[in-house]
């Protein structure tokens, strides 16, 4: 049967796992390979996560499982991502649903947050752990690089509350040669459909003379979606295959973003360290509503919050915060 | 340290790549201080870029960064670390040759610094590593296991059900469950933050690691040994005790000498490619893994396990403040180290990355800023501005 998760819509039988090796089908079910099966399960405050507009300073539990259905040339998180899934199973952690949300409670944690891999390939145990969370009034957030089906999305939609998704160009050629997949079509059209119900911010990471030339163009897409939508420029750290690679020039990147800092309000240009773009300026006033401190990809930490009630204490704006819990 | 409020300023620089910027150590605040030892700070952090830790070349980086800055600023401390044999061996099991390579390599570079820098040296391995036996999954227990600082031999329990103690305590790889009140005893001076200790301290068998609350994702291929002794090459008799390495280089600096510790991360009794002498490398039963408490026995000349104890309550102490941000676990200036105490110049580089500008004291520190083996470029640190 045709899986219907990613837009690959793989052919699943018992032994055909699929682009992403995490599903196969049986008695016309689609089923996960590996269960409750989690690479990771940790405590950072939710700035480490590239959400810089959920709870901010707040505590969130992160987690991940393995594979992706992306093959980016650039992946940072190889080791997990791109290897196959089968081969890691005695490093993962077998944690029930009610495990991970009794830790998250223990922990202090106001969100869990899926931040290792592409949540499409776990779609099954992600459905469990939401019932729990729901429960527990437990907010779950995930990165995603978009590329799910339709019916996909509004499942995504009721397992998670915020999301992050991957804007990693607009062209069909960058896509096809740095990403592996055809076109960049689904990760908009799962943009747009997220982002009417959900918080959604957005992450585009640059490589310095291949996708560098359409943030403009990215800008334009995200402004026509929602104009509040927070935008993470990140300076790519050539990974994988394009280990070795130049590091993208910092000062070049940020001259490139000067007709997008007058599009949208909440740009930030990040994961180096000591980045002067993290901070959250009040759209109406200019005045830093949320400064943070950039760690690169160590994550990134709050340093003071200036907020009253979710608005500028200079002039009452109201800033774009997620600050809900399960479903809200 | 001066009481001059400039002189007591820490500033942290950080260069990635053609890109640095300044800011307060502590705060975390930008900073605009101009300082002649901020000025060479930053040209050598030019001069120098990071390659990686593992795109080879790591160690070389430390020799010539450790170079450039005793031509430039005279110190007559030095404190180096080289790590690039230990990231090396971290993630994939090395052959015998290769390892006889790895360890001929950083032998020429540490003795390429020495030749020509004329310093006295006492050098010590923090500690060899040995092939992952197995992994002890404590993710599942009813209470919380923790084993932050890349510890993979020591985690705490928090918390645990009798179900969970008597799992523990019958468990092959666990060689020891230690109470509280005891290993608190064992680690002598008083604790600041008692609730952030674990109600069990939890010792595995080596080779074996711990699977918890704050273990990196990636799974190391090799463990630290985390063995009794330490290898340790002075400049005079053997050195007892890693907390006897303090009072080697005190006595050198008193007698006018120009002293350098050199520390070479992942490297033990069996590797060290010196004839050298053993130190203890314990305090009763607990051997130090190569970690930041370790790291401050040595430059302290005392145990401070209490301050950054094994399985303790990472996050709680995070959440407490953000002081520090580009010091890792550190929340706060250690003292009393080395660097600290010297009136004289000193200087530190390393390329073991957050604990070095902490743990030495030294005036200016360079190390590299890596995460999980990415590479973010580097960060000095001037501590002192008044001694150049």
């Amino acid at each position: 049967m045709r899986c219907h998760y990613c837009e690959w819509r793989c052919d699943l039988t018992a032994d055909r796992y699929g682009r992403c090796r995490m599903y196969y089908a049986e008695s016309g079910e689609i089923r996960e390979r590996f269960p409750d099966r989690w690479s990771t399960y940790e405590t950072v405050r939710i700035e480490s996560t590239l959400f810089y507009h959920v709870h901010p300073g707040s505590q969130c539990l992160i987690i991940g499982t393995s594979s992706c259905n992306f093959s980016c040339k650039y992946c940072s998180n190889a080791f997990v991502a791109k290897q196959d899934p089968a081969l890691l199973q005695d490093k993962m952690y077998h944690l029930s649903a009610q495990r991970l949300v009794a830790l998250a409670k223990k922990l202090n944690c106001a969100s869990i947050v899926f931040n290792v891999n592409e949540p499409t390939v776990s779609l099954l145990s992600l459905q469990r752990l939401a019932e729990q969370a729901r429960t527990a009034g437990i907010a779950l957030g995930c990165l995603t690089n978009g590329y799910c089906t339709p019916e996909s999305a509004d499942l995504m939609g009721s397992i998670f509350s915020f999301f992050n998704i991957s804007l990693k160009g607009l062209s069909g050629q960058f896509h096809q040669q740095y990403i592996g997949i055809p076109s960049v079509a689904p990760v908009l059209r799962t943009i747009r459909t997220l982002a009417e119900h959900h918080h959604v911010e957005i992450t585009t990471p640059v490589i310095e003379g291949v996708n560098d030339h359409e943030l403009d163009e990215i800008v334009a897409f995200i402004s026509s979606v929602d104009n509040e939508i927070p935008w993470h420029v990140l300076r790519l750290l050539p990974e994988d295959r394009m280990k070795g690679a130049a590091y993208p020039s910092i000062e070049a990147i940020n001259a490139g973003l000067e007709t997008a800092r007058r599009t949208i309000p909440y740009l930030y240009f990040h994961n180096f360290v000591g980045s002067d773009w993290v901070n959250t300026l009040c759209p109406n006033c200019s005045t830093p509503v949320i400064e943070r401190f950039s760690l690169g990809c160590g994550g990134d930490q709050l340093q003071q919050l200036k907020l009253e009630d979710g608005r500028c204490r200079q002039c009452a704006q109201p800033i774009n915060l997620y600050e809900g819990s399960y479903g809200n | 340290m001066g009481t001059d409020p400039v002189t007591n300023t820490s500033v942290a620089i950080i260069d990635a790549r053609q890109w640095q910027n300044q800011f307060d150590l502590k705060s975390g605040a930008k900073s605009d201080l101009t300082s002649d030892a901020i000025r060479l700070m930053r040209d050598t952090l030019a001069r120098h870029p990071y390659p990686g830790d593992l795109e080879g070349g790591s160690n070389r980086w430390v020799t010539e960064t450790a170079l450039d800055l005793l031509e430039t600023y005279q110190p007559d401390f030095i404190l180096l670390t080289y790590a690039e044999q230990y990231f090396t061996s971290r993630v994939a099991n090395l052959t015998e040759e290769e390892k006889a390579l790895i360890m001929l390599e950083l032998r020429l570079e540490v003795e390429t610094f020495i030749d020509r820098s004329g310093v006295t040296p006492i050098i010590v391995g923090r500690g060899g590593v040995m092939p992952t036996q197995g992994f002890i999954d404590i993710s599942s227990l009813d209470g919380l296991g923790v084993a932050p600082h890349w510890s993979a031999r020591y985690a705490g329990i928090h918390e645990p059900t009798p179900r969970d103690l008597d799992w523990l305590q019958n468990h092959p790889q666990v060689a020891r469950v230690v109470a509280k009140e005891s290993y608190q005893r064992l680690f002598r001076e008083e604790p600041q933050e008692p609730e952030i200790f674990s109600d069990y301290l939890l010792v595995a068998q080596p080779g074996y690691a711990f699977k918890a609350l704050g273990c990196t994702m990636r799974k190391p291929a090799m463990v630290p040994a985390a063995g009794p002794e330490l290898p340790c090459l002075g400049p005079d008799e053997p050195v007892a005790e890693l907390t006897g390495i303090r009072q080697v280089i005190d006595t050198g600096l008193r007698q006018g000498k120009r002293m350098a510790l050199i520390l070479l991360e992942g490297v033990g009794v069996e590797d060290f490619p010196w004839s050298f002498a053993p130190c203890t490398n314990t305090l009763d039963w607990f051997c130090y893994e190569p970690g930041d408490a370790q790291l401050l026995a040595i430059t302290s000349g005392r145990h401070r396990l209490h301050e950054y104890p094994p399985g303790y309550l990472f996050y709680v102490r995070e959440h407490r403040n953000n002081l520090y941000p580009l010091s890792g676990y550190f929340k706060a200036l250690p003292g009393g180290t080395i660097g600290d105490d010297y009136l004289g110049r000193s200087i530190a580089v390393g390329n073991k990355s957050m604990a070095m500008h902490m743990v030495a004291g030294a005036d200016l520190c360079i190390e590299c800023f890596s995460r999980n083996h990415f590479n973010q470029g580097t960060l000095g640190v001037v501590h002192r501005h008044d001694k150049f």
